[in-house]
Formats: C-alpha cells, structure tokens, sequence
C-alpha cells in the first residue's frame, strides 16, 4: 500500500513533466497524484464499485486543486490534469480493445461500456469541484430568476 | 504608425493566442483578453474564443470600433507558458506593467523553448509509464518492460509529430511501435505480464490536456470549443487503440 502510493507519486510527477507544468509546483502535483489513487483504491474495499470511486476520487483531488491554484494564483488545470492521471482506465481500455480484436463482440461492448462510465465519472467529478468553486459566477440557463 | 489602440489589441490578441495554444481552457482565454482590453482602457470589449480560432472587438476613447481575429492552428501541451501569460496579463491588469513592457515579456515567452528540455521528457515518460504499469499490473519486474515501452511510444510520437505533421496519423504510429516494442520484450522473456507492459508504454500518450479542458469549456458553457475539444480528445484515443490493435492483431 505505501509503495502503491510512492509509486503513484512518482508517476504523477513524471506526468507533469511531460505536460511541462512549472518546477515550483511538482511536489504538490505529486501529493495531489497520491490522494486521488489512496481514495480511489481505498473505497473498492468498502464495498463501492469502481465507477463511483473514480467519480469521488476525481471530485476530491480537482477539490484539493482548486484551493491549490487559489493559493499559488495559478491556472487550476495546471493541477487537475496530471491530479486525474492515476484514474484513467487503462486496463479497462485494454481490455475493450483486445476482446474486439478477437472478435467477442459482446465483451469488447460490456468492457467499452465500463470504460466509458469510468471516463464519465472522472468528468463529472471534476464538474462537480468545479460547480463548486464557480457558485454565483456559472451561465444563466432556463428561467431569469433575477428580474 | 501605430496607435495606442492597436498595440492594446495586439498585446490581447498575443496574450490569447499564446494562451490557447499551450494549452489553456476557452473561457479563461476569453476572461483574460477582457481582463486586458479594460484594463488598458477600451469600452464594449467582447471576445469570442473556440478552439481554433480567436475574436476579439472594442471600442477605444471615441475612436472607430476595431474587430480582429487571428487563426489557432498548432496545439502544443506547455502549461508552464499557460502559467506564466497568466501572470504576465495579472501584473498587466493591475498597473504594475505597461503596454510595451508586457509585450516584451509575451515576446519573450513566445520564443522561449520548452520549460523541460526534451530528454527529460522522455525520461519522465519512461518513469511515468513504468510507475503507472506497476498501479495497474501490480508486478515490480514488469516495470522495466513497461518504462522502455513508455520512452520508445513518446520517442516515436515526438519523431512522426516533427516529420510527418500529421495529427491523429502520429499517434496510431506512435502507439503501433509502442505496442510492438511490448510485444517483442514479451516474446523475448524479458517481462510477463503482457497486459500491465502494453498499457504502461501507452500511458504517456493519453489525451489529458483536451479531455480535462473538454469537461471545463462545457461546464462553463463554450459548448463548441466543449465539443470539439472532446472530439479532439476521442480522436486521440481512437488512434491509440486502433494502434496497438495493429501491433496485437499482427504479432500476438
């Protein structure tokens, strides 16, 4: 577990390096990394699927994010795109990919369809953090409420 | 001669453009380029931002109104250039630059190299690729494998992206010679686990940069540049997938 964490810390940084995000914020990057993999290999074993663990792992680390980029007075992207690394879902990916390659059609849907919820959820949770830090300035949209 | 007016809108249009390209989300490029026209005095200022294209009008102290747009065609992924117009257009915005010493300071960004050089690149992309195969496969020996995958699918992309100039074309390229680089050191014995090797040298090819701007722009309501940011991030992961499809078809 605690080198599963190291690990991931590591790779996160590396993945900021190659988005070429400034030195002065690569440590941070690195915590913000380990986070999202501790929540998101931490709720699997309470019983919650995978799904749902990418969307709250997502929401919690773009979470840390913002209140990191309002502090460095940094662009927040430069926090939450390597903060999601860790969450992609690859070996699903791989899956989906080699099950159509062999022809077994039904699994290559059944894996595709987990791998796209599994992207879905990162994105609503990092939807989700941002709806939060962007109360009262959002787009007005159905009803004006305010005349 | 140059007026006041088109310096201040060519300062907006370079601290857009430069913003877009390396990388930035549509609304805070539109945000930024009001931010500065205001601030150096224009009225009814209103920028129109996609993925590939900038718009920009105002009116400055009575003049005629101005209107002008520039053209996005390359995309890069630097965000320390992001970070740094960012800082450039808030010391713009609060008085403590003037036109012609921010312009000097974009100047200078814009021809800057990259904040990492490019061997470090591909160092982190071996580690990043070799530790992220470690979180999926779980088996340490593996990691080797998987970190000289990494380099050769980056070493690859980089190489067809400065001789080919194809977009989506250099990253089916880049995944095909990934995948079999795994494949050879699979069938070599070097490495086991063929699954765990095969997507830690595809992992520095994911799309992050358009796949997280593609979920900011939609939620703050740029629905075009939301859409064909995603589009653009679909795109990516379909040419890696049918890339490595091609090694695996070929040589499994």
């Amino acid at each position: 577990m605690v080198w599963e964490l190291i690990i991931c810390g590591i790779a996160t940084v590396a993945f900021a390096i190659i988005f070429n995000i400034p030195y002065r914020l690569l440590w941070m990057i690195g915590l913000i990394g380990m986070l999202s993999w501790s929540v998101y290999s931490f709720l699997p074993i309470t019983g919650v699927g995978p799904v749902p663990a990418a969307a709250v792992a997502a929401f919690s680390s773009a979470l840390i994010s913002h209140f990191a980029a309002r502090k460095k007075r940094v662009p927040v992207t430069t926090f939450t795109i390597p903060g999601i690394i860790p969450l992609v879902p690859g070996g699903r990916a791989y899956e989906t990919m080699l099950a159509f390659v062999q022809g077994d059609y039904i699994e290559g849907l059944s894996q595709g369809a987990g791998t796209l919820l599994q992207a879905g959820a990162i994105a609503g949770g990092l939807a989700f953090a941002l709806s939060i830090f962007s109360i009262g300035r959002g787009v007005g949209q159905r009803y004006e409420t305010n005349r | 001669m140059t007026t006041k007016k088109d310096k201040l809108i060519d300062l907006c249009l370079l601290a857009g453009k430069l913003m877009l390209m390396y990388g930035a989300e549509t609304y805070r490029v539109e945000d930024t380029m009001k931010r500065m026209a205001v601030a150096g005095g224009m009225d009814n200022v209103n920028s129109f931002v996609t993925t590939t294209g900038i718009f920009l009008s105002g009116v400055l102290e009575d003049d005629d109104d101005i209107m002008q747009m520039i053209r996005i065609v390359d995309r890069f992924q630097d965000l320390s250039k992001v970070t740094e117009v960012n800082h450039i257009s808030r010391e713009f915005v609060a008085g403590r630059m003037s036109i012609t010493d921010a312009r000097q300071e974009l100047k200078r960004v814009e021809k800057q190299p990259m904040n990492y050089p490019l061997w470090l690149i591909y160092i982190a992309s071996a580690i990043g690729g070799g530790a992220f195969s470690y979180l999926i496969g779980d088996s340490l020996f593996d990691m080797i494998p998987a970190s000289i995958g990494g380099l050769v699918s980056t070493l690859a992309l980089v190489l067809f992206q400065h001789y080919l100039q194809a977009k989506f074309f250099s990253e089916y390229l880049a995944a095909f010679f990934g995948g079999v680089t795994a494949l050879i050191l699979v069938h070599s014995g070097f490495g086991t686990n063929i699954d765990q090797i095969i997507i830690g040298s595809l992992i520095p090819l994911v799309p992050g940069v358009p796949l997280t701007n593609s979920v900011r722009d939609l939620m703050a309501g740029d629905l075009i540049s939301g859409l064909a940011r995603g589009a653009e991030a679909a795109l990516t992961s379909l040419s890696i997938a049918a890339g490595v499809a091609t090694a695996v078809s070929l040589f499994l």
